[in-house]
């Protein structure tokens, strides 16, 4: 009996140890702005957050530059995890704190934070948004107000990432048609190699080989300007067979591949054991920094004819933002014009391999970054993220979830167009005509 | 008196149910040390070799992972943190805990069932539910950026899962055991402290790594309420891993390989404890 | 006197419950019942409109597609409790009893059968991601085996993936169970059961008569801690098939739902706080009734020594 009180009295100090050996330990080791020695007041803190941890150092790199420009200034990032990001940030601006600057997200995204007023309209204080492109200020207008709420940083290109060294042993061409782009893909079969490395496991995936795919069989802009008008529908038999049309390659994607996984979908193209990789512009930065050996170049989607435009959908993928409760944001403001800048938007193509929308960037020091962009001759809005992600049931969770359906077998195109249609009719307007 | 319990019998069909069961249990083990093996064995590799060859040994064991994730990602400074805050939570659970299971489960008072249904509601829907009302009376009480915030909440957190099950076992320390003692003079105090406390033992062990496991792996209110770096925990180390469209998985092993160590640790620690009570000597 | 005596254990109770109930009270009740107070009320974004009373609760209830969403959502709740009941709890039943009866190799069973708890849960959805994926060991094992036939995408297929989350589940926590009855038989009195056995009372006897009458407490706790645990499954499917229950919505729970229709999906949709929390406070009373009956019918099965 006593034994054991003993050790109950040695568990208890065992966990109240650290209670006198880590008490006092307090440094202060912020990082120092460098090169301004001339500043004797302590400098304005600016905190500034991202969902990228993937890109702390670029982002280091730039606030130097700032802070060598802006003496007085310091810039503190931080980085969260990106699936976490909104949730951090909804619970720390509901709380009348929270960083200064913040990476938001675009279009439904944006409109969260916008419409409740803990966003700075920008016009004012960033007067360089007015030299953004149409399609980027887009992404960071609120449909509410029709006020700008964020300097855009990237836009994304959806397209057809393909091995060069397999076309050439196969010596296959960059397929303009979808029919090109299916004998294509069966060559590869043919040769045995894995055609796709697209799965359906996570239903993302899915709405992005639609984003890249289907513009060309529905229409591209003249279904998305009527769509968004309610002039017609998802039951459109154009939308209907463009969905259908991803049936297609259900021969082509690997074996059991309802349990193929994004990151095994990266990993398959990385590797060279799959031909195609149906994704967005996004993906360059990772797949060059995983395999320096990797020769790959893409095209946008495959037109349903000869002849017809080969359209790739494209978004903003974010902005920077203000703070409306911030009590620093003539700072706040200085910040964001340099992220407006033509020196982040050359960091963003250089170094992280982003297509920046910062107006007037000579993008031929990447080629990569040069053919996107001519490639977004013909692009047509992401149509569920740009037009339909506003309300719940978003456009987007509805196309992932009956896209799985109809890859698994389950659904028809017809039963996924209809699913879509009824879920965001429920709440828009232009469809309850 | 024949006090040995151990499992002996001749009869062939109970021996082959044992055998099976033994089978079962044995396998069991063998799945529970390949993840284990496998993490540490990814940690060495890079995060395209996880990828390429996730099964096997790596080609050239990556050794600076260990380094660059210990030092240059500062990860001592979180490990310490972690030990620092999971320590001083664990310890106000056991004793907080450990009271309120004496107090609902060695008593009968009218109030009791009710008190007890209370305490088990705190696990009823995760605390992230709650997080806006938590982030403005955390940032009220002026705690923001503070250890004792997330040290509260990790508290409010394991106490209901610990009175809940604590209070199960106190309930079995018969009644006899505290009578003995009131008759000796003891105080109630002395009651919860000398004879159940110390027959409650296994269960205790029980408890501490049953709450210290999640207190030591979340990373989600450390995110919330810990700005500076030099007061981050080991799971917030990690968290910086992942990348919106690609996760460092070879840092992230090396990461989780070390963060794993302490828990093991406190867990075969603990196991000690998981033996026959003193209950039946006691009563003689 | 008898006064003094009433009023000396009030005090003692309250000394003894107050510190730990009022941090309870201030870090979790409060802040959650604050919260699940917005599913009264209609939401703009993330700013309170006005009072719509249980207008959120009728569209959870009754409109599409919010009712499809839940209730499908709860079907897998359902399954989650009754699988993890019958295959886990039964398990580590056994488990357990085996273990207090010392069977060869116990003490390394009891050092190493909770070890898969102290994974954290980012490594257990990795790691077992990679088993179960379509070229993964489990297929690799039914190849080796001669059920080629049987292998699966086991995450992806509607039919399978909730199944294949609850195995991972339970290789994780069945160790719990086992170590909880362990701890639990071990603590009835060896009187008890020598008597039992001088008698010559058969195993099954031994274990049906006397072991499980002494232990509905640790039964109640397993049983109520699975009921909580399978009602507020979330973090298990977040890290397997995501925050949607991927593949459509076949792993979806109500605790998924909830969270990403309070919080949103950086994926695919924004937060709409008036369901969400209606969402909330239907998880929580259903769990609070739930155990609560549990609870009150147990206590009534208590043998006390």
């Amino acid at each position: 009996m006593l034994k054991r009180s003993h050790g109950i009295a040695a568990l208890i100090l065992l966990f109240s140890l650290p209670l006198f050996a880590g008490g006092a330990k307090e440094q202060k080791s912020e990082v120092s702005p460098k090169g301004s020695p001339a500043v004797s007041a302590a400098p304005v803190v600016i905190q500034f957050w991202t969902w990228r941890p993937e890109d702390v150092a670029v982002y280091n790199k730039l606030i130097g530059i700032f802070q060598q420009q802006n003496p007085g200034i310091q810039v503190v990032q931080t980085a969260h995890k990106n699936t976490e990001y909104n949730t951090i940030l909804s619970a720390a601006l509901s709380g009348k704190s929270g960083p200064d600057v913040f990476q938001s997200r675009a279009y439904g995204g944006l409109e969260t934070f916008a419409q409740s007023g803990y966003m700075e309209p920008l016009e004012n204080w960033v007067p360089e948004l007015k030299d953004f492109s149409e399609s980027a200020r887009r992404g960071a207008t609120s449909i509410k107000d029709g006020k700008i709420y964020g300097v855009p940083f990237a836009s994304q290109t959806l397209f057809v990432y393909y091995n060069k060294k397999m076309y050439q042993k196969l010596g296959l061409s960059v397929p303009a048609t979808w029919d090109k782009f299916l004998a294509n893909l069966e060559a590869m079969k043919k040769a045995g190699i894995q055609p796709l490395a697209n799965g359906a496991k996570d239903g993302w995936t899915l709405e992005v080989m639609m984003g890249a795919l289907s513009p060309n069989f529905y229409g591209a802009n003249d279904f998305f300007n009527k769509v968004i008008k309610g002039e017609t529908n998802f039951l459109d038999p154009k939308f209907v067979q463009a969905i259908d049309k991803l049936r297609d390659l259900i021969p082509y994607m690997p074996s059991m591949y309802m349990g193929v996984s994004y990151t095994d979908m990266q990993a398959a193209f990385i590797n060279e054991q799959a031909g195609h990789f149906i994704g967005g512009s996004f993906e360059a930065g990772y797949f060059s920094s995983q395999n320096s050996d990797l020769q790959y170049d893409f095209f946008p989607g495959p037109a349903a004819k000869e002849g017809d435009p080969n359209y790739v959908s494209t978004y903003a993928d974010g902005n920077f933002s203000m703070n409306a409760a911030s009590s620093r944001k003539a700072e706040a403001a200085k910040l964001l014009r340099f992220f407006a800048s033509k020196t982040t938007g050359e960091a963003f193509i250089k170094e992280l391999k982003q297509v920046s929308q910062v107006p007037g960037i000579d993008p031929t020091a990447n080629p990569f970054i040069a053919k996107v962009l001519s490639v977004q001759k013909y692009s047509t809005p992401y149509i569920f993220l740009v037009g339909f992600r506003y309300q719940q049931p978003t456009g987007s969770s509805l196309a992932q979830a009956a896209l799985q359906g109809m890859f698994a077998g389950k659904l028809t195109a017809a039963e996924v167009c209809k699913q879509i249609q009824e879920g965001i009719a429920t709440y828009y307007k232009p469809f309850q005509k | 008196m024949n006090t040995d319990l151990r499992y002996s019998t001749t009869h062939w069909g109970k021996n082959l149910i044992l055998f099976i069961f033994h089978l079962v249990m044995v396998m069991y083990v063998a799945v529970i040390f390949y993840p284990l093996f496998n993490m540490v064995v990814s940690s060495l590799k890079t995060t395209r070799e996880i990828f390429q060859n996730p099964f096997g040994f790596p080609r050239v064991p990556q050794w600076q992972n260990y380094w660059i994730v210990w030092v240059e990602k500062g990860f001592y400074r979180y490990f310490g943190n972690s030990l620092w805050v999971t320590a001083v939570s664990m310890m106000f659970v056991l004793l907080f805990g450990s009271m309120a299971s004496y107090g609902l489960s060695r008593y009968t008072f009218r109030l009791s069932l009710l008190l007890y249904l209370l305490f088990l509601s705190g696990i009823m829907l995760p605390l992230k539910a709650a997080i806006i009302p938590l982030f403005i009376l955390v940032k009220n009480l002026g705690l923001m950026d503070r250890h004792l915030s997330i040290i509260l909440i990790f508290i409010a957190m394991a106490l209901p899962s610990t009175v809940f099950i604590l209070s199960g076992f106190m309930k079995t320390v018969p009644k006899e055991l505290e009578y003995a003692a009131r008759m000796d003079g003891c105080s109630d105090l002395a009651i919860y402290s000398r004879i159940v406390m110390p027959v409650s033992a296994p269960a205790i062990a029980l408890v501490t790594i049953y709450n210290a496991v999640p207190i030591w792996n979340d990373f989600f209110f450390p995110l919330v309420f810990i700005q500076s770096d030099r007061l981050k925990t080991l799971p917030v180390g990690l968290s910086s891993f992942f990348g919106q469209y690609s996760t460092n998985w070879s840092l992230l092993f090396s990461g989780l390989s070390i963060s794993i160590l302490p828990m093991l640790i406190l867990y075969l620690l603990m196991s000690n404890y998981f033996i026959r009570g003193m209950t039946a000597g006691a009563v003689k | 006197m008898l006064l003094r005596r009433e009023l000396q254990k009030r005090l003692w109770i309250t000394f003894f419950v107050l510190p730990g109930l009022v941090i309870v009270a201030v870090f979790i009740l409060l802040p959650l019942f604050l919260s699940l107070f917005n599913s009264l009320f209609s939401w703009n974004q993330l700013i309170r409109g006005e009072w719509v009373g249980f207008g959120n609760f009728r569209r959870i209830f009754f409109t599409s597609p919010y009712r499809e969403r839940f209730f499908n959502a709860l079907q897998n709740n359902a399954k989650w409790f009754l699988v993890t009941m019958v295959v886990q709890n039964t398990l580590g039943l056994v488990f357990g009893y085996l273990l207090s009866r010392r069977i060869p190799g116990y003490g390394f069973f009891r050092r190493t059968f909770f070890i898969p708890v102290l994974f954290s849960i980012v490594a257990v959805g990795f790691l077992w991601g990679l088993y179960l994926k379509p070229n993964g060991w489990v297929n690799a094992f039914l190849k080796l085996v001669g059920l080629e036939s049987y292998s699966r995408a086991w995450l992806g297929e509607e039919s399978m993936a909730t199944f294949s989350i609850i195995a991972v589940n339970i290789w994780r926590w069945v160790g719990f169970p086992s170590l909880v009855f362990l701890a639990a038989i071990d603590a009835i009195p060896l009187d008890c059961l020598e008597a039992a056995y001088l008698d010559g009372a058969r195993e099954i006897h031994v274990f049906s008569r006397i072991v499980l009458p002494l232990i509905v407490p640790a039964l109640t706790v397993i049983t109520v801690l699975t009921l909580i645990g399978s009602l507020n499954v979330f973090e298990q499917i977040y890290t397997m098939t995501g925050l949607d229950g991927s593949p459509n919505y076949s792993t979806d729970t109500i605790g998924t739902l909830f969270y990403r229709t309070a919080f949103g999906s950086v994926d695919s949709g924004n937060p709409e706080i008036g369901i969400g929390s209606a969402i909330g406070v239907v998880i929580y009373l259903l769990t609070f009734l739930a155990s609560a009956g549990f609870i009150a019918i147990s206590r009534g099965r208590e043998v006390e020594l």
